[in-house]
């Protein structure tokens, strides 16, 4: 199965297709630290945030690009349940590193400032905050991505409309004072919590919201694939 | 490998293209389906390999290792030859050395030595279809499914196909291949299976009725002979005739001096220079 993940992942940098969705995360992270400095948890809350619909939007494309017949072919040699599975570990793996990009990023411009009141968060509790906020968008996005794949919704069209919706729904859902918050994965409730207040119950609230919200959508993503063959 | 009262349709409320299909394939069997058009022999096959769900119904002491060859070779992707069997080797299991080996021999075999760094959008259609019949051999399978795959093959592969097809047998594996041309004649062992309006009927073996044309390209100056003695063993000899092709098909055994068969007339049932017989399984058990 590392094999299949292997040789996903090569097609998926080989297409050049990559590039799209590093390029639109790289802008939107330009355009958020142009804005100033921030202290890092705050920075990298919002940037999780940003991230979410680029890394869903790259999973999409990672599965995407395989052609159908190969896909059967995969199937054929390692199994359905493992097929699956070297999918959404092959966009894991790509998420995560997109996820160390969008870390190092801020740095590399200057867009992170130590701490400033004698309140602040130091800079490592900060950073590890925010990676612990990106780490939750990964899920979830791969798991969205997957839900918009040719694979488990047939058409173009139909995907793209399950990307958009998903993306959006996860910001206007996820504003303080919606009705329905759990609909959507906890990535403003995350933003919100690394940049205020972060009671350890907090965190493994949100944590496990994150993991079960993923595990619903992946249960789709595999039941859309069973009902499509 | 059984196949148990198997129902399959493309969408919730669409027809059914196979209906109660109840078939067994034992190990060292062959099967030719066989059927029109879109009347649902990919379909059948796909089941067999497990790349298609049935609705109803199951499949059931499916081999563990599956080859199968698509009708089509998906060569959209981003790979050469050989980096693209290279990776199949290793998602069907194979480690180390083995890789290297299997994809070696194959693309030997297969006549894709030339091609191994070539990059599989770039290939020809029976190119890439070779790459598709080299990528279900790289690890011998237990049941082998061929897609019509005698489409867009040259003719020095089409006689590979049975010679691939022998090894799975003997080594107890099944193979299932499609055909709507009648290249299956090769297979003579072969089980018949049409399938039309959704259910799949075998047909009776019938080594007398299948009648195969050989094309046999005799020095002109044995014609005579050759077509006495073909006769005295049968067969019967459709045609005799000049083979204005000769000289160029590597494939064909040498047939004397050539000549231009310009100066020869197509009526000259014998004595002819360089002249193709043309024989028949005797008609009188055939018909």
């Amino acid at each position: 199965m590392t094999a299949l993940v292997r040789m996903r992942l090569a097609g998926f940098l080989r297409t050049g297709r990559a590039v799209a969705p590093l390029l639109a995360g790289l802008i939107t992270l330009g355009t958020l630290y142009g804005g100033g400095r921030a202290q890092p948890a705050e920075a990298y809350g919002v940037s999780a945030v940003v991230l979410f619909p680029v890394l869903a939007w790259q999973t999409k494309i990672l599965l995407d690009v395989e052609p159908d017949v190969q896909r059967r072919l995969a199937q054929v040699a390692v199994g359905a349940a493992r097929e699956r599975l070297a999918g959404l570990l092959a966009a894991g793996v790509a998420a995560l590193v997109t996820v160390a990009v969008a870390l190092l990023f801020p740095w590399l411009v200057g867009g992170i400032s130590g701490p400033v009141d004698p309140g602040d968060r130091s800079i490592p509790v900060g950073l590890a905050l925010g990676l612990w906020a990106h780490l939750l968008a990964v899920p979830a996005a791969v798991a969205l991505g997957a839900l918009a794949s040719r694979a488990s919704v047939g058409s173009a069209g139909y995907g793209v409309a399950v990307l958009a919706l998903g993306g959006v729904g996860a910001v206007v859902l996820g504003l303080s004072g919606s009705v329905a918050p759990w609909l959507a994965p906890p990535i403003m409730a995350t933003a919100r919590t690394t940049g205020g207040d972060a009671a350890a119950l907090t965190l493994l609230g949100l944590t496990v919201w994150a993991l079960a919200w993923s595990v619903v959508v992946v249960g789709g993503y595999l039941w859309r694939r069973r009902a499509r063959g | 490998m059984r196949l148990e009262d198997v129902w399959v349709r493309y969408h919730r409320q669409g027809p059914w293209v196979l209906r109660g299909v109840d078939v067994r394939l034992g190990p060292g069997e062959v099967a030719v389906v066989l059927g029109r058009n879109g009347v649902g022999k990919s379909t059948l096959l796909q089941v067999a390999a497990g790349v298609l769900r049935p609705g109803r119904g199951r499949v059931t002491d499916r081999p563990a290792r599956v080859g199968w060859v698509p009708e089509r070779f998906p060569a959209d992707q981003p790979f050469t030859v050989a980096r693209y069997l290279t990776g199949m080797a290793r998602v069907a299991g194979l480690r180390g050395a083995a890789v290297d080996e299997a994809v070696t021999s194959w693309t030997d075999r297969l006549g894709l030595a030339a091609f191994r760094s070539v990059r599989l959008p770039e290939l020809s259609k029976g190119t890439a279809q070779k790459v598709g019949l080299a990528q279900a051999m790289l690890r011998l399978p237990g049941l082998l499914v061929l897609d019509e795959p005698w489409e867009g093959l040259d003719a020095a592969t089409r006689e590979l196909v049975p010679e691939l097809i022998a090894e799975v047998l003997a080594a107890d594996g099944a193979v299932l291949v499609s055909d709507h041309r009648g290249e299956t004649v090769r297979l003579p062992a072969a089980r018949r299976w049409s399938v039309a309006d959704g259910s799949l009927t075998e047909e009776a073996p019938s080594a007398d009725e299948a009648i195969a044309v050989v094309e046999v390209a005799v020095p002109a100056a044995r014609v005579a002979g050759t077509v006495a003695r073909l006769r005295a063993e049968g067969h019967q000899i459709l045609r005799v005739r000049a083979d204005t092709s000769i000289g160029t098909p590597p494939a064909r055994p040498a047939a004397g001096p050539v000549r231009p068969a310009g100066d020869l007339t197509p009526e000259q049932p014998a004595g002819v220079e360089g002249a193709d017989v043309v024989v028949e399984p005797a008609a009188g058990e055939a018909r």
